[in-house]
């Protein structure tokens, strides 16, 4: 179904497009010609977003996080294998996905671990990148409260997310 | 951003000078090269991207599509301005529907049209909430990864993982709520 979802979305843009007489080609290259300074202002922050992700890993301070806070996530219901997934994933979508794909191999695709650690990749978001990303050319500096209260949200939807995947 | 990125990095910096100090630049580095090749997936996806919004802002199209969502942006974002409202409806069915690649140009340009005035930061703040909580309803690059590794049943994630979502984004929205305030006032004196 959602294979269609695209292809369709465009083709009528498209025709309402013609039928607006709007010059297509014209209309088309001028939203192109601004993909490439559109995304060097963000990388930047890109760089540093993914230096600081890189370093976090290779110290090995992650792992020490880790290691301290996964009493409190049992706790809380997140079981302790979820524990370097869940502090991952606001930094990192390409390093969360290989956590992922490590405990489907080590503990079974269909497992509970795996669908619970599924559940929380896909319900929450890489905060700290959308973070670098939306604000790349943004004056504003009031981010802390905005920040705090995502990965706040995020969180319970983790607890959440372990939760259900015990009863379904 | 500034004590976040200050703390784990002197924190980082002062473990690897005792552990491992040769992976300190490589790793560095390495980051940059992670950064540099997603700008490039990048540029090719916003240029596409960008050019189809071009031509839905040409023909009017993006400006019917933010009249449609209007009475849902205005109990989100209380008053904003008109432009800003049409590059938010369209990041927000984008994301919606699950094109994350159209999701990220239109928020950038809400976030910059939403500065050129006043009063807006809280507006600002509910938008990057709902953004950086998500609200994919179609977790596809999870049940893709779980095909490949021979589950079973591969789609039995998608229910937990849209409650679990809009959970999410439902805290989001509610905690700037209660600890932001809705520049009301301000907007109807001026």
């Amino acid at each position: 179904m959602s294979k269609y979802l695209i292809p369709i979305l465009f083709f009528l843009i498209f025709v309402y497009a013609l039928i607006k007489r709007v010059k297509p080609y014209d209309a088309f290259t001028l939203g192109a010609k601004e993909a490439i300074p559109f995304a060097m202002s963000v990388f930047p922050y890109l760089v540093s977003i993914f230096v600081l992700t890189e370093l976090f890993e290779a110290s090995g301070l992650s792992a020490f996080i880790t290691k301290i806070i996964s009493p409190v996530f049992s706790f809380l219901g997140i079981p302790k294998e979820l524990t370097k997934l869940v502090l991952i994933k606001p930094f990192s979508g390409s390093g969360s996905l290989a956590v992922l794909s490590d405990i489907f191999t080590t503990y079974g695709v269909d497992s509970y671990l795996a669908r619970s650690a599924s559940v929380v990749y896909g319900s929450s978001e890489t905060v700290f990148y959308v973070a670098a990303v939306y604000f790349a050319g943004a004056k504003t500096k009031k981010l802390t409260a905005p920040i705090i209260i995502s990965l706040v949200a995020s969180f319970f939807s983790c607890v959440f997310a372990c939760f259900i995947c015990r009863i379904i | 951003m500034n004590a976040i990125f200050g703390i784990v990095l002197t924190i980082s910096l002062g473990l690897l000078c005792f552990c491992s100090p040769e992976t300190a630049l490589s790793s560095m580095l390495n980051g940059g090269e992670k950064a540099l090749s997603l700008t490039m997936k990048m540029v090719v996806i916003y240029a596409v991207w960008m050019g189809v919004f071009s031509l839905m802002d040409k023909s009017g199209i993006s400006n019917k599509f933010a009249k449609l969502l209007k009475p849902i942006n205005k109990f989100l974002f209380g008053k904003i301005p008109e432009k800003a409202n049409d590059y938010m409806s369209l990041n927000i069915s984008a994301n919606i529907l699950g094109m994350s690649g159209a999701t990220t140009p239109m928020g950038i340009r809400s976030i910059q049209e939403l500065e050129k005035h006043e009063n807006t930061e809280y507006a600002i703040a509910m938008f990057f909430v709902i953004n950086a909580t998500s609200i994919q309803l179609i977790p596809s690059s999870v049940m893709a990864l779980r095909t490949s590794l021979g589950s079973s049943s591969p789609a039995d994630i998608i229910l937990p993982t849209v409650l679990a979502t809009l959970l999410s984004t439902i805290i989001g929205i509610l905690l700037v709520k209660i600890f932001l305030k809705k520049p009301k006032l301000k907007c109807q004196n001026t």
